[in-house]
């Protein structure tokens, strides 16, 4: 295979995933054209600080949406975790991990009691967290009883606005966040070798080496790159590392577990799935924990970086996190999704958000342009199944 | 007929069922035996399928007896009809479309590594091992179900029944929506299940299909048994008894 037929293919055969991939390089490269701060390692920095709760968010969003329900709730359920850790820390001076394992058992509760209602009563998840946004909203004005309270300050401020920075020294520039880097690019590079020599040795279609090495170091480029920014800016975020972990945690759980597997057999076909003795309900309730897992942890790191708890915290999130899986190429039907594509699809609409605030543009028209860019992927998304269908 | 007693791998003895005040099957009587592929044919609403849920676990009988190997047995659920030994493929199949052909045989079967996470390797391998059996041609056990043709998902259908082991397979109107060409491949698979030393009861309404690859041919109408005949019987006798003219 040549290397241009060799890329083609690359690129048509994967055409869903490969197509987001583009458009977020696409949309980088337009703001970087347009703002030459946007690329610079205080805004980069920023990107990921401002947006990490939407991703967070969208890694439980995504295995709902995979099992072909929805959570409408998590937003507020944000606003109940952080308002409950706010007044355990702030008003009663506890310690700060007392306020974060308060908020997870709350996220842990509100997720048993929304799975409980969708898999074992059978009410649909829309329904059920329609409910719970309500509920959960008006919990937390009752929680903060109608007051913002702030500051934490401390060791809880410092979760979702620290920087590991100086660990190993460095002359203006970080070492030891040059050093996760390279051990990130490495790990991509050994683990993208190893499928290579998988699909190799089951006779599949692989890329030609040339292409194969492009690629590799085309990723380690732009990853070291984004690196570098970030050590000679202000180092490695606690927040970044606490997305790593949730990252790699969860692309294992979808696509190397039990778990995920089922996760996926129940939104492709909830007939099927049960009759091969997958134990949908129980699936159903863990997916809706699992959230209210993820939403608490999201809800600890908004509440350390707003410094406080609001009442209204948290509004629209779910809409952001629904917004970045479909993006990232879920179907509406289910069955189909994946965690790194939602994390790409919440980096789309993070620098969306970011870039035109940078330019300035008003928030109604950046409502309306990421209204239109979801519609869009959406629409892509039906028009590429379509042509999937035709080709067969 | 010979002296040589066999317990059949499966017996039904006067199984009743019925819905409402529909009496869907009425005392019937099926035995299936090692190496042997069984037919049951008949009018639509005869009560194959109901038979077929009835072996498959699907749904209780409301009288009558199911013996495995002569032990009566009572299936509460499919999975439990799975652990004595009786695989079904469903009229609609039963798969996954978004997922590949692997995971699709081992739905509900995965496979461990010791950490915990899907044995992968393992499972394509022993997919790829039955799939070879019953001389199945798929581009790769990675494809995803929605590549597929209609023959080939109907062959992932009945390579995932071998996955327990099983002594019998249930195959409802296995050849419905296919081509000439791909019925003709998943008779070929059925014959490679009776080869296995498999008791095979095959439910369809193409007659064509079952004088190709049946044993013996069991009729049903209005829910009875309307008479057992050998595999060379002729089209006429068949058809009058499946329609009652004779």
């Amino acid at each position: 295979m040549t290397a241009i037929a060799g890329f083609s293919d690359l690129v048509t055969r994967n055409l869903r995933q490969s197509g987001i991939f583009v458009a977020f390089v696409a949309i980088v490269a337009l703001f970087a054209a347009l703002n030459p701060n946007f690329l610079s390692p205080g805004n980069l920095t920023n990107i990921v600080l401002q947006y990490s709760y939407i991703l967070i968010l969208a890694i439980g969003m995504i295995l709902i949406i995979v099992a072909g329900q929805i959570d409408l709730s998590v937003g507020s359920v944000v606003a109940l975790t952080g308002a409950v850790s706010a007044v355990l820390v702030i008003k009663n001076g506890m310690p700060w991990y007392v306020g974060v394992l308060a908020a997870i058992v709350v996220g842990l509760l509100v997720g048993a009691w929304q799975g409980f209602w969708v898999a074992f009563v059978g009410i649909p998840g829309f329904i059920v967290t329609l409910a719970g946004m309500l509920l959960f909203r008006g919990l937390t004005y009752r929680v903060l009883d109608n007051v913002s309270l702030s500051p934490f300050g401390g060791t809880y401020y410092d979760i979702a606005n620290g920087f590991q920075n100086g660990l190993l020294g460095g002359y203006g520039v970080d070492t030891f966040t040059l050093v996760i880097f390279g051990i990130a690019v490495v790990g991509y590079a050994v683990a993208q070798w190893r499928s290579r020599k998988g699909r190799i040795a089951y006779q599949q279609v692989v890329e030609s080496m040339p292409l194969f090495v492009l690629k590799i170091v085309a990723v380690a480029a732009v990853v070291m790159w984004f690196g570098y920014q970030l050590a000679s800016s202000r180092g490695l975020p606690n927040i970044l590392i606490l997305l790593a972990i949730l990252i790699i945690v969860y692309t294992l759980v979808t696509q190397k577990s039990v778990f995920g597997r089922h996760v996926y057999a129940v939104g492709g076909n909830l007939h099927a799935a049960e009759l091969s003795g997958v134990k949908v309900k129980k699936i159903n309730f863990w997916i809706f924990v699992n959230m209210g897992f993820l939403a608490a942890v999201a809800g600890i790191v908004y509440s350390s970086r707003m410094n406080g708890a609001q009442p209204g915290a948290g509004n629209m999130f779910e809409l952001d996190a629904i917004a970045a899986c479909f993006i990232g190429g879920a179907s509406t039907t289910g069955g189909v999704g994946r965690v790194g594509g939602a994390m790409i699809g919440g980096l789309i609409m993070a620098v969306m958000s970011n870039g035109m605030q940078l330019m300035g543009v008003p928030q109604s028209i950046q409502q309306v342009v990421k209204g239109l860019v979801l519609l869009l992927a959406v629409a892509f998304d039906i028009w590429n199944k379509r042509r999937a269908a035709a080709l067969r | 007929m010979t002296n040589v007693v066999r317990t059949p791998l499966l017996s039904v003895r006067q199984v009743s069922k019925h819905f409402g005040a529909v009496e869907a099957l009425v005392g019937v009587d099926l035995d299936v035996h090692a190496h042997e592929v069984v037919a049951l044919v008949g009018d639509n609403g005869a009560g194959k399928s109901t038979l077929a849920k009835v072996i498959a676990g699907v749904l209780q009988p409301d009288a009558g007896i199911i013996e495995r190997d002569g032990v009566p047995v009572t299936f509460s659920s499919p999975s439990a009809a799975s652990a004595s030994g009786i695989a079904t493929v469903f009229q609609d199949l039963a798969l996954c479309e978004n997922l590949d052909v692997t995971a699709n045989v081992f739905l509900g079967h995965e496979l461990r590594t010791s950490g915990g996470l899907l044995a992968d390797g393992e499972m394509e391998r022993v997919t790829r091992r039955i799939l070879q059996n019953l001389t199945v041609r798929i581009p790769s056990v990675r494809t995803p179900l929605h590549h597929l043709s209609g023959g080939q998902r109907q062959a992932v259908a009945i390579a995932r029944t071998l996955i327990g082991e099983p002594r019998v397979v249930v195959l409802d109107e296995p050849t419905a929506a296919l081509s000439v060409a791909q019925s003709a491949e998943v008779l070929t698979h059925i014959q490679r299940l009776r080869d296995m030393g498999l008791g095979v009861v095959l439910i369809s309404h193409n007659m064509n299909d079952v004088r190709a690859v049946a044993d013996r041919v069991e009729v049903l109408r209005h829910g009875r048994n309307n008479g057992s005949f050998p595999a060379d019987v002729s089209h006429e006798s068949l058809l009058a008894a499946i329609t009652g003219a004779a």
